[in-house]
């Protein structure tokens, strides 16, 4: 398995396991307190979400260098490149479209800290789907 | 998804020594993974690259590569 390819599952890892820690946090606090999921309250948890991802990405990622042969850490090549265009094209889209849901949540009255969490919720999906896509398209060949 | 290009590296690599994907792949600028996929007709490497694998062997570029219908 090349460098990159294990980079596409490390980020769909560490992604899903700190921003799912992170939002099930923060719809768990909706259901038992309504005001919870809006308040600024839950930035100390985006920045510990954060703070999980960057750590999770770095450490997984000397470990996935350090296991990686040499033939396999090279500069990207035209396929590698081709799937990183591909993949990040279809994230882009994922974006837009989740973007353009985020009238739903104002329609029914969200705004402020509230908003920027179903942004960033768009955001999270969107970076996901490409770490997914990568990932197909390294198993496929191409 | 097979693509209608076949190849006869595999074939090449074997008349060449037993060269290895990853020696390929070293010769000319690519991963073995991406040697390993073109190889198994997975992936259609650009123009410049079919040339220099056909380069490698010493090959026209139509003795490594043809079109199927």
């Amino acid at each position: 398995m090349s460098f990159r390819e294990k980079s596409a599952w490390i980020t769909l890892f560490s992604v899903l396991v700190c921003f799912g820690a992170y939002f099930t946090e923060l719809f768990g606090g909706l259901a038992s307190n309504p005001h919870h999921f809006g308040g600024l309250g839950s930035v100390h948890l985006l920045l510990l979400a954060t703070v999980a991802l960057v750590a999770l990405q770095v450490s997984l990622s000397l470990i996935a260098a350090w296991t990686t042969p040499k033939d396999g850490r090279g500069p990207a090549d035209e396929r590698e490149r081709q799937i990183q265009w591909r993949s990040h094209a279809l994230g882009y889209h994922v974006l837009m479209v989740l973007a353009l849901f985020l009238f739903v949540p104002a329609f029914f009255g969200h705004r402020g800290v509230e908003m920027a969490n179903f942004a960033l919720l768009g955001v999270v999906i969107a970076a996901l789907t490409v770490a997914v896509a990568q990932i197909v398209m390294f198993r496929r060949g191409a | 998804m097979s693509l209608p290009i076949a190849n006869h590296i595999r074939r090449l690599r074997f008349e060449a020594g037993e060269m290895t994907q990853s020696q390929l792949a070293e010769a000319i600028g690519m991963t073995r993974q991406t040697v390993a996929a073109i190889e198994a007709g997975k992936y259609s490497p650009s123009l410049q690259a079919a040339f220099r694998i056909a380069h490698v062997f010493g090959a026209e570029i139509g003795e490594v590569f043809q079109w199927v219908d």
